[in-house]
């Protein structure tokens, strides 16, 4: 019980609603970084702590993701959305836990893209804010490739890890009800945040106030380097999921 | 040396990655022409390998197979994709994201290869999903415009839920048969389909994957996205129109074995395709944007192809998606030329047709309702009953019969009427087209189709058959084919008749308003956005 309880206090959104959100004191910037580091060291921990799951920490977490669901859906704050998206997916962990663990994994590194995109957007037009940076598809094609990729990552499309991972473990699991409610609603809830930010950034006429940029070289290799880890996670999820179907 | 062709799927997604690194505008479309060019190749090689030797290639652990279904489809979707990528080079050149686009095109032609020859469920759940994403890159093409990117918004919620429904299908499916090997799930339905079943989950496994096929397949009331996309590029249009609507019909295939455990499933899908394909044709004839127009034509043939599955006709579908296929995108690729020929000179294409049945003048006179009658059913009656003398009695022993005749009757006059210029409806000349039409149409579908069938399914095709339990006899097949042509072509002659004058009445305007406004369903949706329902 211990264990859940600490899994649940390092992904689970309820600390975030309790005490994160209300104070001043922490930017949405530092939020992120401190969501990602909790998820990391759960994804660790769940390799060397053997547990089985809670049902209601499950639940508790399920209905914090909702919220988050709906949170995500109102930002327009890239910073802000990428840690939603942890939230969104901490059932999923707290379900799975070790057998998840790698699709916490190809999310944290697709959000460390967002989050990349994130800073990128601080940087040049003054905050991570998307809302007014729009048709960037057109304007700046590199950062428009790299926000479709990572977000169609999270909205769960192959070939990207998230989605094999998913497929992988949804396909070798007993399923019950709470997980088809858990399974169907991370479906649709990733889904449906990243095709929204998707189509209010990347799409869309270019704003003739904003002087576009598109990634210089320095810029280029953490995305680069993303896309390569990606990569790899996707041909290990691959090879997971044909190794155990043949 | 036969396996490389299994690596048929993977040459787009080659060409995509080598088409990011291109700088020079003209290599793209080279690239892709010359790489492509080879799947065609390889595909016909495949072909060719699979009919003379009667056999399958699989490779890859069994994930991938070379069938009848492939040899059949491959050939078709890369000859298709070698035109329309010959088509793009020109038709995109000045458009923003050139190379974007070809990198797009591979990737869904890549997802399209990979679903006809997956031989398993997991990489048919993959390609399917693939398919859905490119499309939504694809209809969105066009990123500056509003109405282009929401139209995409629907395209890819329909898909997605189809991908969910079909994940869902083959969890169920993987529970209920131990097994996502497509090879060994058809043994063991072959088997069980020796005796009765009565297991409602397999009805509920073969109901989920008809709703993915029709969500996907642009059937009612999933159509939305198909009439609406025709924003996107033109190509794409002749992609999707030819192309993606089919996988519907595909995967409808790929699960003959399992459909013939669920009769109900196919009465389901007869009675919805059915509904599809009149609903649809008649939108078809009432919406104002031409586009839109040939968006509810394919619906409405989707709707046949989904009726002919219902029939048990699995093979009659892929000869159906094939012809309708290439006709629809040859009516997208062909509409820029024909513009341009239109501009400058009205009549054009003036063809042979033109001087036989255009150059009378047109004369309006009454004509009596009983020659109408005689004209228009008496007609049909004698050619059916002379089409049933010439061929072997066990042809109408089978529900699909039906869809074959009214398909062919339809189908005749429609190709008749929409290639050659008509003056006169009902000048002799005109009768002896459409019934030649008929006649070529029919024995072209009933040779091909039973040609398709035995090479696709042998003596299997007969357990569909029987499995398709909704019974239509003959004579009232006949009848509600009688009273449909009845009704149409008294309608056209009462047009064509000088009644003009008259206004019509308040429920002739009342079901032509329902018609124009596309039977409600977007005001539905647009009330229920507005919190109105």
């Amino acid at each position: 019980m211990i264990a859940n309880i600490v899994f649940f206090l390092l992904v689970g959104a309820l600390p975030y609603y309790i005490f994160l959100e209300k104070s001043e004191k922490f930017s949405s910037k530092f939020i992120f970084q401190l969501s990602a580091f909790l998820l990391t060291c759960a994804i660790v921990l769940s390799f060397f702590i053997e547990n089985e799951y809670s049902k209601t920490l499950v639940v508790i977490a399920y209905i914090s993701a909702m919220y988050s669901v709906y949170r995500a859906m109102k930002t327009t704050n890239f910073y802000k959305l990428a840690y939603y998206f942890i939230y969104i997916n901490a059932p999923f962990f707290l379900l799975f836990e070790e057998n998840g663990a790698f699709y916490s994994l190809s999310l944290l590194i697709s959000l460390f893209g967002l989050y990349a995109i994130a800073n990128f957007y601080e940087k040049h037009y003054g905050s991570a804010n998307y809302l007014y940076v729009r048709g960037i598809t057109l304007a700046t094609p590199l950062v428009g490739i790299y926000i479709t990729v990572y977000l169609i990552s999270i909205g769960l499309y192959p070939p990207l890890p998230n989605s094999l991972f998913f497929l992988a473990y949804v396909f070798d699991t007993e399923a019950d009800f709470l997980w088809y409610i858990i399974i169907i609603s991370i479906y649709c809830g990733n889904f449906l945040v990243s095709m929204k930010v998707l189509e209010k950034s990347i799409f869309g006429k270019t704003n003739p106030n904003i002087h576009y940029v598109d990634l210089n070289t320095k810029e280029k290799i953490p995305h680069f380097t993303i896309i390569v880890l990606l990569g790899l996670l996707s041909l290990y999820a691959t090879k997971e999921i044909f190794t155990w179907v043949l | 040396m036969e396996k490389i062709i299994l690596l048929i799927p993977a040459i787009p997604i080659v060409i995509a990655f080598l088409l990011i690194f291109v700088n020079k505008k003209e290599l793209i479309p080279k690239i892709s022409l010359l790489l492509s060019s080879m799947i065609a190749l390889l595909g016909l090689y495949g072909a060719y390998y699979v009919i003379s030797n009667e056999t399958e290639i699989t490779g890859f652990g069994g994930l991938l197979i070379y069938n009848q279904l492939s040899a059949i489809l491959v050939p078709y979707v890369a000859i298709l994709g070698l035109v329309i990528r010959k088509y793009a080079t020109k038709y995109m050149w000045d458009e923003a994201g050139y190379k974007r686009f070809f990198i797009l095109l591979n990737f869904i032609f890549a997802s399209i290869y990979l679903l006809v020859m997956s031989n398993n469920l997991i990489v048919l759940a993959l390609a399917w999903q693939l398919m859905s994403v490119g499309l939504y890159l694809l209809v969105s093409f066009n990123v500056g415009s509003k109405t282009a990117v929401k139209n995409a918004r629907w395209t890819m919620y329909i898909h997605k839920s189809a991908d969910f429904v079909f994940i869902l299908a083959v969890i169920l499916t993987y529970h209920l048969f131990g097994s996502f090997d497509l090879a060994v799930l058809k043994e063991q339905w072959l088997v069980m389909s020796q005796n009765p079943i009565n297991n409602p989950m397999i009805f509920a496994v073969g109901l989920l994957y008809l709703i993915a096929a029709m969500m996907k397949s642009a059937i009612v009331p999933f159509h939305i996205w198909l009439p609406y996309t025709s924003e996107a590029p033109t190509p794409v249009s002749g992609l999707m129109h030819a192309g993606v609507v089919n996988v519907g019909g595909i995967l409808l295939n790929k699960m003959a074995y399992l459909l013939i455990l669920t009769p109900a499933v196919l009465n389901i899908a007869f009675v919805i395709g059915l509904f599809t394909a009149i609903f649809a044709s008649m939108l078809m004839l009432v919406v104002s944007d031409i586009k839109r127009s040939l968006g509810y034509s394919t619906v409405g043939q989707m709707g046949y192809m989904i009726m002919e599955v219902g029939l048990g006709a699995f093979s009659l579908a892929v000869y159906h998606l094939i012809v309708h296929g290439i006709f629809k995108a040859s009516l997208f690729l062909e509409s820029g030329s024909v513009i341009k020929y239109a501009r400058n000179d009205s009549i054009v294409p003036e063809r042979l047709s033109y001087k036989i049945f255009s150059k009378e003048k047109l004369k309006y006179y009454k004509v009596k309702t009983v020659n109408r009658i005689a004209l228009f059913t008496f007609v049909p009656v004698v050619t059916f009953i002379g089409v049933k003398m010439l061929l072997e009695p066990e042809f109408f022993e089978a529900n699909a019969t039906l869809v074959i005749l009214a398909f062919a009757w339809l189908t005749g006059i429609q190709f008749f009427l929409s290639y050659f210029r008509v003056a006169k409806p009902n000048s002799l000349k005109v009768i002896l087209g459409i019934i030649s039409s008929f006649a070529l149409i029919f024995f072209t579908y009933e040779y091909i189709g039973s040609s398709l069938e035995h090479f696709l399914y042998g003596e299997d095709a007969l357990l569909f058959y029987k499995a398709a339990t909704l019974n239509v006899s003959m004579a009232m097949a006949v009848a509600v084919v009688i009273f449909l042509m009845f009704i149409g072509c008294l309608f056209i002659f009462r047009k064509e008749g000088g009644n003009s004058k008259r206004k019509p009445d308040q429920s002739k305007w009342s079901y032509y308003r329902f018609l124009a406004n596309e039977g409600y369903y977007f005001t539905m949706f647009k009330s229920s956005k507005k919190g109105e329902l």
